[in-house]
């Protein structure tokens, strides 16, 4: 794996003359891991791992004439705080201060794009060893070419704050590299010892703190071009609809109007400005060819438990026989539900001498590339992708086939195009987390400990008709969707009988990754039985889990989890001033997490007023930002497990606005949130996602002691409204 | 709003009943005009007045509604302390002077909730009349002020000129013209501005 | 037609075909002030949320012809880098953004808050802080709240 070998030193290339004097370029090929290995990455039993798509060397570094460097990063940065920790990394070893480090995302057309995608929590875990073994390696060339620029020793050297120095005499890194015509590659250096670095480890501010603060343009929406025009796209509302034919009732009278483009399943106007572009489209009837309406009912009838492609994706011991004595079994379901970041998806798109320039919020540069290439019938080399900061990813970013609709535009106008969506069109055409519904079956020993669990679940499409190639490969090779798969096993090893078996639907619109995939309803069916179990057994429910479960690996981490977990939110089964306790615990690519919430239920609502998180996330590069992602899938997840639903209407995607889709406010926020980090790893895993897992189960397990009631669906309010009306 | 429609209906549907009824047989060709006439303004005047146009703003827990299922209006908005909402996050944080088509927010001049002595949200067309006339609960109103209020408050008028939606569809108007609803309020108030008895 | 307004602090006049341009896309795609967002265009998120004679607006549904003659402020001209204001100088102090796309309309909406409530309860931030956010930053969103009413205080005492 990545992280035991060092780069190559006959894959190093150092480029000169890019940009203005005194740049260096360093680029290098990391070798490509074997097409298993990753997709074990995916199926969360490797540590994971970064996987480079480049076959060429491209731009990693930039030094910068005043002495700066400015790494291009094949990560971009949608809110997870990776860039600050690569800073923190480049800072380390390279042995630069924080503010001599800037991060930005790699442009398709120089820098190097990942094969695989931002997400999964992979992004400072998977580039945690490569990044801080190129770090070095250019500290080393700096130092050697200082040497021999100034005739001493190398090991008379030091490097510090950008300088090297030798006894009174010192050099600014920009100014050693002004001077070198051909670069030496030393061997790879030995990377610090954790405790020795300065920055990480460090809660230091985020690097991108003041362009968010002051309202910097650096979002894919803020792009811009000279001469652009502005596009308003009418796509079909009803699902499955297709594009007929329109009529105008007076657009080309418009202020602003410049011209309609039809597509393959749309229809566009274009305008000087976005408003005008906005009114001009009013005026445009359009014709959809509807051959059938969807309904609620419909999707309830092909995505069950029992139908669809059936895999086992865990089986240990034996099954339950359903009709045997004690066998308990409970049903669960979770919505629909939508990626609603606040930035709508959109695109600037561009043609000059050297191609096509596309710039926008995508998880996927690489793979936008491609498909641009596919679609306009170009090279990929005259396509660069500018991929800007994100106004939120949550996996929405992976799919931009709008940046084809916007290179087509900008094709038919001869004109820089801006294509920004509408929220109706972003409701409405969404990638959504597929609606599950879930059977756990379980029996308990003498002991009253579990003897057997079984998870059936379905879902719609997660990793399968992904975008991401390679995860959509994987689910063919292993037969399972294995997005949908995320926290669907049993993760006590303790139960002697322990099974997990998915049912995959396709469902008639598209389903796709949301932050933390099938993790969040996983963790809350099984959990949620859990809890029902030790209360069944009348056992404390920490110690019902912790029972069984091993002491080695995953395990053994899952259950020093749990075990703090307890501790630090004082957890217990009785409760006071009309609030209980609820807890839950979850795995997710390597990383376990345990939650204690306390809620009560205030004029019929469910108000969480503290949740203790215990993550067992490796070394945390960023302490701060760690926290930040906790406190961040805590208030996610709670929205999507208290409020969240889409449903079909008359055929349509609804609601298509926040309010009507209800989503947790500042109000709902709890006033207390504690992080409580465990380093079980010497590595740094994933956080973006795993401590969004156990949120829901936590909520239901509280409520379960408030109310006698157990909730089974999500969302978790309107399944007490129910039970209260 | 269908159940209150409904009431509305059988409580018309009884008094007409009860009319029928009660109208002395000998004299049936001279009485039978003026009352009708009177109770026919009334009820056009009422038919107005508790559409959800009007009745969204005037409710009885302080929370305005929307749309025309009457929800409670999205993210909490409440006038219980102030019928113009909260101190940084108020009505005009959203609602401007006019309608707006691109977002789909309507606006009038004075934009806010009705004061909560005017609730009408779950009152019959009766007990709204009782309300409106009542100097206590109408802001100190004298009939003239309150026939005046009703023909025309612009913010009482944007009931005819709802705009649309966040959908762009158009917001359903009362049941009645603008000019028809002027003529029946004048009208009633002409005629003494008489609330029929309750049941 | 021309408007003219006050833009943080500058005399502006744009010419817009139509009056009922909503101010947000004169803010961003005339006068080029790309900090004020475009989250819903259904005054539903809070993003585009700016100041117009000091009470905070959602712009996206705000008339750029009611704004004639108006001081309107935006995150631009809410602090600098080097003088931030109380609200932006807590948010960062609390590091509060993640992705950071509705953190100016936050900003904004809490500025006027505090004009309006210089000590406000966790209640009136329930209230009146009704904004979207999807990362979930509002944990650090409050305590930065009450951080910034405690910075602005302070400063008018000295």
């Amino acid at each position: 794996m990545a992280g035991k070998k060092k780069i190559s030193r006959r894959k190093f290339l150092v480029r000169g003359g890019l940009g203005t004097v005194g740049v260096m370029a360093v680029g290098t090929v990391l070798f490509r891991n074997p097409l298993r290995r990753t997709i074990m990455d995916f199926a969360e039993t490797a540590p994971p791992m970064y996987s480079g798509s480049g076959t060429e060397p491209q731009l990693w570094f930039e030094l910068t004439k005043d002495n700066k460097v400015l790494f291009h990063s094949p990560k971009v940065e949608m809110g997870q705080g990776s860039f600050t920790s690569f800073a923190q990394m480049i800072a380390d070893e390279m042995h630069l201060r924080m503010d001599q480090v800037e991060v930005i995302a790699a442009e398709t057309a120089t820098g190097v794009v990942d094969g695989l995608s931002t997400g999964g929590s992979l992004s400072v875990a998977g580039l945690w060893q490569p990044l801080r073994e190129l770090a070095a390696t250019m500290r080393m060339m700096l130092i050697k070419e200082a040497a021999s620029q100034s005739g001493q020793e190398v090991s008379s050297l030091t490097a510090e704050e950008g300088y090297v120095t030798a006894g009174n005499q010192s050099w600014s890194y920009a100014e050693i590299a002004s001077k070198v015509e051909k670069w030496e590659v030393p061997h790879t250096p030995e990377l610090k010892e954790l405790k020795s670095y300065k920055h990480i480890g460090k809660p230091v501010p985020r690097v991108d703190l003041d362009a968010k603060v002051f309202g910097d343009p650096i979002f894919g929406l803020d792009a811009q071009k000279e001469g652009m025009v502005h596009a308003a796209v009418i796509r079909p509302s009803v699902v499955g609809a297709k594009y007929k034919s329109y009529t105008s009732t007076g657009v080309e009278s418009m202020p602003g109007f410049v011209q309609v483009v039809e597509g393959e399943n749309w229809v566009a106007v274009l305008a000087d400005s976005y408003p005008e572009a906005l009114m001009a489209e009013t005026k445009l009837e359009v014709e959809w060819d509807i051959p059938k309406k969807w309904s609620e009912e419909d999707l309830q009838d092909m995505l069950q438990v029992g139908k669809g492609k059936r895999m086992i994706t865990q089986k240990e011991g034996s099954a339950l026989d359903d009709d045997e004595e004690g066998v308990v079994s409970l049903s669960f379901s979770s919505p629909m539900g939508a990626h609603a970041q606040i930035e709508p998806n959109g695109a600037l798109a561009y043609f000059d001498d050297k191609g096509l320039t596309v710039v926008l919020s995508t998880q996927v540069p690489g793979i936008t590339r491609t498909q641009l290439s596919d679609a306009m019938d170009m090279k990929e080399e005259q396509i660069n992708v500018v991929p800007t900061f994100l106004g939120g990813g949550f996996g929405r970013r992976l799919d931009t086939s709008h940046a084809i609709i916007a290179a087509q535009l900008a094709k038919a106008a001869g004109k820089p195009v801006k294509y920004q969506f509408s929220r109706k069109e972003e409701f409405q055409h969404d990638t959504f987390r597929p609606p599950t519904y879930h059977t756990v079956k379980g029996k308990l020993n003498a002991e009253g400990y579990l003897d057997s669990l079984e998870h059936h679940y379905a879902s719609g499409d997660v990793s399968a008709n992904s975008a991401i190639a390679l995860a959509n490969t994987a689910t063919k090779i292993l037969g399972t969707d294995i997005g949908a798969m995320r926290g669907g096993n049993v993760m006590y090893n303790g139960i002697p009988n322990h099974r997990a078996v998915q049912w995959h639907t396709t469902l008639p619109f598209a389903t796709s990754w949301w932050r933390s995939l099938g993790l969040l309803a996983n963790t809350f069916a099984i959990e949620s039985f859990v809890d029902e179990m030790a209360l069944k057994a009348k056992k404390n429910p920490v110690e019902f889990r912790t029972q069984v479960l091993g002491d080695e690996g995953m395990h053994g981490r899952l259950k020093k989890v749990i075990e703090r977990a307890a501790e630090v939110g004082a957890y217990s089964d009785t409760f006071t001033n009309g609030r209980a306790m609820g807890f839950a615990a979850s795995t997710d690519t390597n990383v376990p997490s345990a939650h204690v919430v306390e809620v009560s239920i205030e004029e019929g609502q469910i108000v969480v007023h503290k949740v203790t998180c215990v993550l067992d996330c490796g070394v945390a590069v960023n302490p701060d930002q760690v926290r930040a992602q906790c406190e961040g899938s805590i208030i996610m997840g709670m929205s999507a497990s208290l409020f969240e639903r889409m449903t079909l209407r008359d055929g349509e995607l609804f609601p298509t606005i926040y309010g009507p889709y209800r989503m947790a406010l500042m109000k709902h926020a709890p006033k207390e949130i504690v992080v409580d980090l465990v380093q079980g790893a010497d590595i740094p895993l994933p956080v973006g996602e795993p401590p969004l897992g156990p949120i829901a189960a936590a909520i239901g397990n509280a409520i379960r002691r408030l109310t006698g009631e157990r909730l089974t669906d999500i969302p978790l309010q309107e399944n007490l409204d129910q039970l209260l009306a | 709003m269908k159940a209150r429609l409904f009431t509305l209906f059988l409580f018309c549907a009884g008094v007409l009943f009860a009319m029928h009824w009660n109208r002395p047989k000998s004299t049936m060709e001279v009485v039978e005009e003026p009352p009708v006439v009177e109770r026919e303004n009334f009820d056009k005047m009422m038919s107005v007045l508790t559409h959800r146009r009007c009745v969204n703003c005037h409710p009885n827990d302080g929370v305005p509604k929307q749309g025309e299922d009457s929800h409670p209006h999205n993210f909490g908005i409440n006038g219980k302390q102030d019928s113009h909402g909260f101190a940084a996050t108020n009505c005009a944080s959203c609602h401007q002077a006019e309608n707006n088509t691109y977002s789909g927010v309507p606006g009038a001049p004075e934009w806010s909730l009705a004061p909560s002595s005017m609730k009408w949200e779950g009152l019959s067309p009766i007990e709204i009349a009782e309300s409106m006339m009542d100097p206590k609960r109408n802001g100190g109103r004298t009939p003239d002020e309150v026939m005046h209020h009703l023909t025309e408050h612009e913010l009482v008028l944007w009931a005819w000129e709802p705009g649309v939606d966040a959908q762009g569809n158009p917001r359903e108007t009362p049941p009645l013209s603008k000019e028809e609803y002027i003529r029946v309020v004048k009208a009633w108030f002409e005629q003494g501005a008489v609330i029929p008895a309750a049941e | 037609m021309k408007i003219s307004f006050t833009i943080n602090g500058q005399d502006q006049t744009v010419e817009v075909a139509d009056p009922y341009t909503p101010l947000l896309w004169v803010v961003r795609d005339i006068l080029d002030l790309k900090g004020t967002k475009f989250g819903c265009g259904k005054a539903a998120c809070g993003a585009c949320t700016l100041h117009v004679n000091g009470e905070a607006v959602r712009s996206c549904s705000y008339a750029v012809k009611f704004a004639e003659g108006a001081q309107v402020t935006t995150i631009e001209g809410l602090g600098t880098k080097e003088n931030p204001h109380p609200v932006q100088q807590a948010w960062k102090d609390q590091v509060v953004p993640q992705c950071g796309y509705c953190q100016p309309g936050f900003m904004m909406a809490t500025a006027a808050l505090l004009e309006k409530i210089p000590n406000p309860t966790d209640e009136d931030i329930d209230q009146n802080i009704i904004n979207v956010c999807r990362c979930g930053t509002y944990y650090r969103m409050r305590k930065a709240i009450h951080q910034a009413a405690e910075l602005a205080n302070n400063s008018t005492k000295e």
